[in-house]
């Protein structure tokens, strides 16, 4: 590798040294033929073919020394004016490659020889700030992530060694069971979040649209709630338009509307009234869930959005903070806007506006 | 007794689903791979396969179409950690019948598992008895307590689905699909209009009655 690097300083300095012998030769060439043209025709002087070869040869000469003291110069400039600042930086560059992201470069002093270096060091260490920033950002989630897993863990395994107990009354022996059952399955949707998140974000998502009827999926995706709505006896008003159809991700988009199906049925009491609409005007088509819980208070609604955010900590063995940001990735890919109405103890409406075909915006990108 | 053949590569898992099924009245046979599925099924008639996908060696899905390709009757529930549309997909292409995402819950497997094998049971004997209600799907007939009730075709496959899937809730869309043609101008409220024929036929069942759902559909509900 170092020899690499050697000779392909050697090449460099002799492709310098070639371009100097170029443009001294050419330089010289054109102001001894001027001079010596003037020369002559004032003075009248006939040179003879002797003279102009001995001239020549020792213009040849000083041609090539010039052209090597030129480039020993720029070398020389090369070394102090390049490489220090370049080495610094490449210094620093390594120490963010190895997870210090606190390093910065100091700028160099002398601003006006070395400006552009300088803007590349400002803006290296605004890099490295954002890279720690976003650090911070995961190392939290890290710390969510786990706390969130660890729990439904810890509680399996209590329960599992309190099953393990002699003398347990049936009743216990079923409570604990249950109990073991419903935080197994909290940690599997957890996971299965979790997955669908990372996949989301992670991935370069290109969402396989087609065209098919909204109306009809969000019938199927409301009709899964059925034993729901029977069981808490909640009133369920649908004004759903027929045969929309949109050109999207059905996939991603039923995502969407189990999510946000599920929220509204979770946080809306017995006796409550979920309502579910669907219209749309031009290109534009709008769905909007509205239920009769609990509400969302304004501070609240500021973080719905984020990752593990749970407003309320009450329901939290029902769900896992990550439903909600789903839905708004999902609707960011598909280039849609979702907002939030609510009222603390009234109810929360969401209102989902998507584009009738979700890859217009997107070709437009791409061009 | 119900006997079902359940390959999955997991040995916990698969002990698991194979004590609780033998504990709710079936007789479970566990297989940890495809191959010794084959063997199984060599010795054994089963009445209900649940398979894996991700298996070593065949995998679930070359595993349901080489059983397919034998038998085009037995149901086959696939179950795996895989929930994506593509598997899913994929999986019915194959010709299983049922999909359910691990970790399955096992009060749910327990009543697909039924209707499975109820719907099995319909599909071979062409014939369908609820209560004093019974649908011969061959003649194409239906009786009421002995007295013939005169359906067209399009009503009587209607209702025969229904039936195939009680308390299961289908939208118009999805019944428009099934039995209109795809050209049909008629929108989804011309269901709608069966219904009202379908209940003003069987006023006098008293087995089963129509629901409607919240506009959203349509469903049979056995009493």
């Amino acid at each position: 590798m170092k020899k690499q690097i050697k000779l392909q300083d050697v090449l460099r300095m002799l492709n310098h040294f070639v371009v100097f012998f170029l443009l001294a030769g050419f330089v010289i060439s054109c102001c001894t033929m001027l001079f010596v043209t003037i020369l002559s025709n004032t003075l009248g002087v006939e040179m003879t073919k002797e003279n102009i070869s001995a001239a020549a040869k020792i213009t040849f000469l000083n041609v090539i020394f010039l052209s090597l003291l030129f480039s020993v110069i720029d070398e020389i400039r090369r070394r102090i004016m390049i490489s220090k600042p370049t080495k610094r930086i490449i210094e620093a560059g390594e120490k963010i490659m190895k997870g210090d992201f606190d390093t910065r470069i100091v700028p160099l002093k002398n601003n006006y020889a070395y400006e552009n270096f300088n803007e590349i060091i400002e803006c290296f260490n605004k890099m490295a700030a954002e890279l720690g920033s976003v650090e911070t950002l995961r190392t939290d989630f890290i710390a969510n992530v786990s706390h969130e897993l660890k729990t439904p863990l810890a509680v399996m395994q209590n329960y599992g060694t309190m099953l393990m107990q002699p003398n347990l009354s049936d009743e216990e022996r079923v409570e604990y069971a249950k109990g073991v059952t419903l935080n197994s399955k909290r940690l599997a949707k957890l996971i299965t979040n979790i997955l669908k998140l990372n996949k989301l974000e992670n991935q370069q998502i290109f969402p396989m649209t087609a065209d098919y009827n909204l109306s009809e999926q969000l019938c199927e995706c409301l009709l899964q709630f059925e034993n729901v709505w029977e069981e808490k006896e909640i009133e369920i008003d649908t004004q759903i338009e027929d045969d929309v159809i949109i050109n999207s991700d059905k996939e991603l988009l039923e995502l969407v509307w189990n999510n946000l199906l599920s929220n509204a049925f979770k946080f809306t009491d017995k006796g409550g009234s979920v309502k579910l609409l669907l219209s749309s005007k031009g290109n534009k088509i709008k769905v909007r869930v509205e239920d009769t819980g609990c509400g969302i208070s304004p501070q609240t609604g500021k973080h719905i959005f984020e990752k593990f955010y749970q407003g309320d900590t009450s329901h939290a063995l029902e769900g896992n903070g990550l439903g909600l940001a789903l839905v708004k990735r999902v609707v960011d890919i598909m280039r849609g806007e979702i907002n939030v109405e609510s009222a603390v103890n009234k109810g929360t409406a969401f209102t989902v506006t998507l584009q009738r075909s979700a890859t217009d915006g997107l070709e437009k990108m791409d061009e | 007794m119900f006997k079902i053949l359940v390959v999955e590569d997991d040995k916990e898992l698969n002990r698991t689903v194979c004590t609780f099924l033998n504990n709710s009245g079936y007789k479970a046979i566990g297989c940890l791979s495809a191959d010794e599925a084959y063997d199984a099924m060599y010795e054994n008639i089963f009445d209900l396969i649940v398979s894996d996908i991700m298996m070593q060696g065949v995998d679930g899905f070359e595993f349901a179409r080489t059983v397919r390709s034998q038998d085009n009757e037995i149901p086959i529930l696939f179950m795996s950690a895989r929930d994506d549309l593509a598997s899913k997909q994929r999986g019915f292409r194959v010709g299983v019948d049922d999909y359910m995402v691990k970790p399955v819950d096992l009060d749910e497997m327990f009543l697909k598992i039924g209707a499975l094998l109820r719907r099995a049971k319909i599909a071979s004997d062409k014939k369908l008895e609820i209560g004093d209600f019974v649908m011969d799907a061959d003649e194409h007939t239906a009786y009421l307590k002995g007295k013939e009730i005169t359906l067209t075709i399009r009503e009587f496959s209607i209702l025969y689905k229904l039936l195939s899937y009680p308390k299961k809730t289908f939208t118009r869309t999805q019944l428009m699909d099934e039995f209109w043609d795809v050209d049909t101008a008629s929108g989804p409220r011309t269901v709608d209009v069966y219904m009202t024929k379908l209940r003003a036929k069987l006023a006098d069942c008293e087995s089963f009655e129509i629901v409607t759902v919240h506009g959203l559909g349509y469903k049979a509900v056995l009493k």
